[in-house]
């Protein structure tokens, strides 16, 4: 099978090439470095199919993060048939700097100059021939968004993969043309591949081509003794990329013919930049559109109506939709959304229930009680994950999260990170695992480190029903504020956490500084409906599956072992304090003494403990065992799996009489605490340094241990807060005369 | 023993033991045992080459 590499700089539409070209729904963000690793996919409209190999983003073949070496690995050793160098056409002089040095390989190139509807709607215009004619390659012009072009590029790739195509390069600079052409001579002579690129590389004096070639590196070092340039001096590698932006503006600029030549136009993109990326209020902006999601997500008074409205208008009272639209106040489009799904779960409940009402006690009680208690406790929370996700995404497709990088560098910056680490942190927010991974795109070994092990505080939609469960149970219970609040503020808390752990080991066991922070910045552009509905269509269908697998075995198993004691005899709803899960409850329960949802809680501390131990599986099975030992307690009598766990929630509080500050302590715990197991494994795979891993897992517990427990300290014993804050004040002499004694360490 | 609880106890063990087993299978196979969505990750193709590689 012919294989095509789609080689580019960062965010200039490869992935949405990738999946316009395979039908793939590979996820796509306006922001640079969203692809960390090469995918593959297959390319089924010519004759024969052909695999489509889709590269991390590079700015240049001298590569310095693993994503950069992987790209360039991959177009030097694998011998792709063609290389399609997808470029941004509204930045064409930049892009093309990464062509130039692509043209230096041994390989078929074709030149896709993406983004032409954008150019076009400035009004410039790209003289296709005339590049063609220039760089000796293949040029068509695409939109990968509109999937306009793409199968002329297809066709043009097919018949340069048919050829074979020797390097050649730009480099005018007489001097540095005779070096190159003798070390290129050299490598020939050795059987070396590509030696045109090696020798520009070789001359470069770039670090892997240095290893790779020593001997060759004397002939550089010669000609360095004689050659020094007026400008660059003996740096070379800016001297070839000089050589490079010379010759890319006086033979492809003029290719480039701009409406506004004479003129600096600024975009709407700029206009909004001037307010979402203020210094002063930038952040406060970010605060406060985090804040309306959660709102538009969580809140059951939405945009704070509650009251204006006569009740028995919102609440349908009487009506089969009594509470779906609101009661006291109007709910939420994702509240909305929850009530519908729970109106669907809860007839299902009542048909199973009733089909049931002959068979065996302990029939009806595993199905009823175990699998519907857990599942759809479970399932109620879809609802508010897509919508929570359809924000978050609609804030990654336009541009704005690359802006709350660049934005909160200047604030991460003073606690040891860069803004390039705050997407990763971000990507938490969905799932840690892909988050973990995205780390790679940071150069620094300390910081990525430093980042890997703080992305499990930022809740990932997992977690979200155990927030919105527990803090609707305590609106219910205690009366206190209001959903949305509670859980963002919970999310706040998370973050709070990641910054606080950061400082301590930036100034601590990962001392340094952060690498300067550079990221371009993309144009604003609405988000794409396809994209948009896509994501959500594949983050329902994972969280239905994960529902009907992983959670639907985990409740199965939590019945029996909640139903049987150690000797295998059945036991009744009102035993399950002797069952296997019980005892293995019971035993654990101390531990959680400190965090208030331990040994105080009498006979029945061990629910709390077996429901953040299940979360160790996956952070769903927190609360769907809270279902099902809900349902079980209380008896078929009540739909604990209505309203979205609330009311088993709020049941289990009744019945172990915990408190609020443990509630509290509790959502603390299961945020800060060992993620799931998947994450385990992903933070494991990204730390190539075993003793740091298990540092990394003492990290979390020990993390989780101190947050919950100062919550529950100071929720119960409010004069325990000035004790803390001594504490914290101390913990923060000794990092800072710690970070001091490195620091003039380091001077000398 | 009723009917009804024979096939809910098979039910139950082709539900648990499918599970642990579509998990161990796909884990050996580099597969997506990670329980997040591949569409969506950025990363996906970590397992994919974890895949070719077990089948190298």
């Amino acid at each position: 099978m012919l294989r095509f590499a789609l080689a580019g700089n960062p965010n200039s539409g490869k992935t949405t090439l990738f999946n316009s070209l395979t039908g793939s729904t590979a996820h796509v963000g306006n922001w640079p470095g969203v692809t960390v690793d090469k995918k593959e996919g297959v390319y089924k409209k010519a004759d024969k199919p052909i695999a489509i190999i889709d590269l991390p983003g590079i700015y240049s073949l001298s590569p310095y993060t693993p994503e950069e070496v992987i790209a360039r690995n991959y177009v030097l050793d694998e011998k792709p048939d063609c290389v399609i160098n997808i470029i941004d056409a509204t930045n064409l002089e930049r892009n093309l700097y990464l062509t130039t040095q692509i043209m230096e390989i041994d390989v078929p190139v074709v030149l896709a100059l993406n983004m032409m509807d954008a150019v076009e709607k400035r009004g410039d215009k790209i003289d296709e021939k005339e590049l063609e004619r220039r760089l000796g390659i293949p040029v068509v012009k695409i939109s990968a968004l509109k999937s306009e072009g793409v199968d002329k590029l297809m066709e043009r790739a097919y018949e340069a993969s048919q050829t074979a195509r020797k390097g050649r390069t730009v480099i005018e600079d007489t001097a540095l043309k005779h070096l190159i052409s003798d070390i290129q001579i050299a490598l020939d002579g050795q059987g070396v591949l590509n030696p045109l690129f090696h020798a520009v590389k070789l001359a470069e004096l770039d670090e892997l081509e240095v290893l790779m070639h020593k001997e060759a590196v004397n002939m550089v070092e010669a000609f360095k003794k004689t050659h020094i340039d007026d400008t660059f001096g003996d740096d070379f590698e800016a001297l070839v990329a000089d050589a490079r932006y010379k010759y890319i503006t006086k033979y492809f600029s003029p290719a480039l013919k701009r409406k506004n030549k004479d003129k600096f136009v600024v975009t709407p993109s700029d206009k909004a930049d001037k307010i979402l990326t203020h210094k002063i209020w930038g952040i406060p902006i970010f605060l406060a559109i985090l804040f309306a999601i959660f709102h538009l997500t969580f809140s059951e008074n939405f945009l704070f109506l509650g009251g204006l409205l006569p009740e028995n208008w919102v609440s349908l009272k009487g009506t089969a939709f009594e509470g779906v639209f609101g009661v006291g106040g109007i709910n939420s489009p994702g509240v909305t959304l929850m009530r519908l799904v729970e109106l669907l779960t809860g007839t299902i409940s009542d048909l199973i229930a009733g089909w049931l009402s002959t068979s065996p006690e302990w029939v009806s009680g595993l199905i009823c009680d175990g699998v519907l208690g857990g599942i759809f406790s479970i399932l109620g929370f879809l609802p508010q994950i897509l919508v929570l996700f359809m924000f978050f995404s609609i804030l990654e497709d336009s541009g704005y999260m690359a802006r709350i990088a660049f934005i909160l560098d200047r604030a991460l910056r003073k606690f040891g990170l860069s803004g390039r680490a705050f997407l990763p942190m971000i990507m938490g927010f969905g799932c840690s695992v892909p988050a973990m991974i995205n780390t790679r795109t940071l150069a620094d070994e300390k910081e990525k480190l430093a980042t890997v092990r703080v992305i499990p505080f930022f809740s990932c939609g997992a977690k979200l029903p155990i927030l919105t469960a527990i803090s609707g149970a305590i609106v219910a219970s205690f009366g206190v504020g209001n959903v949305d609040l509670i859980t963002y503020g919970m999310y706040l808390v998370g973050i709070i956490t990641a910054l606080i752990a950061v400082i301590i080991m930036r100034k601590t066991t990962l001392n340094g500084n952060p690498p300067p922070f550079i990221m371009e910045l993309p144009a604003y552009h609405a988000p794409q409906f396809r994209n948009l509905m896509m994501l959500l269509w594949d983050k329902a269908k994972h969280f239905i599956e994960k529902a009907f697998t992983i959670i639907l075995a985990s409740t199965i198993v939590i019945w029996f072992v909640s139903h049987f004691d150690f000797a295998w005899n059945f036991l009744p709803d009102d035993q399950m304090q002797n069952s296997i899960l019980g005892g293995i409850g019971q035993l654990i329960q101390p531990i959680f003494t400190p965090l208030g949802f331990g040994s105080q809680l009498t006979n029945m501390g061990w629910v709390f403990a077996v429901a953040a131990l299940t979360g160790l599986i996956a952070k769903e099975n927190v609360v769907s065992t809270l279902g099902t030992l809900a349902a079980c307690l209380v008896g078929v009598a009540v739909d604990v799996e209505l309203d979205g766990g609330v009311l088993a929630v709020t049941k289990i509080m009744e019945i172990t009489k915990i408190g609020l500050p443990a509630l509290l302590a509790f959502i603390a715990f299961n945020m800060t605490t060992i993620p799931c197991f998947a994450a385990v494994a992903a933070a494991k795979s990204e730390m190539p340094d075993k003793s740091k891993f298990k540092w990394t897992l003492v990290f979390w517990i020990s993390t989780s241990f101190i947050v919950s427990s100062a919550i529950y300290l100071i929720g119960t014993f409010w004069w325990t807060a000035f004790i803390c804050l001594a504490v914290a004040f101390i913990v923060a002499l000794f990092v800072r005369a710690y970070d001091k004694k490195v620091q003039a360490k380091g001077e000398k | 023993m009723q009917p009804i609880e024979i096939i809910v106890i098979i039910a139950c063990v082709l539900i648990v033991g499918g599970v642990i087993a579509t998990s161990i299978i796909n884990k050996k196979k580099g597969k997506n045992s990670c329980g997040c969505d591949c569409a969506n990750c950025s990363s996906c193709s970590v397992c994919k080459n974890k895949k070719e590689n077990n089948e190298k």
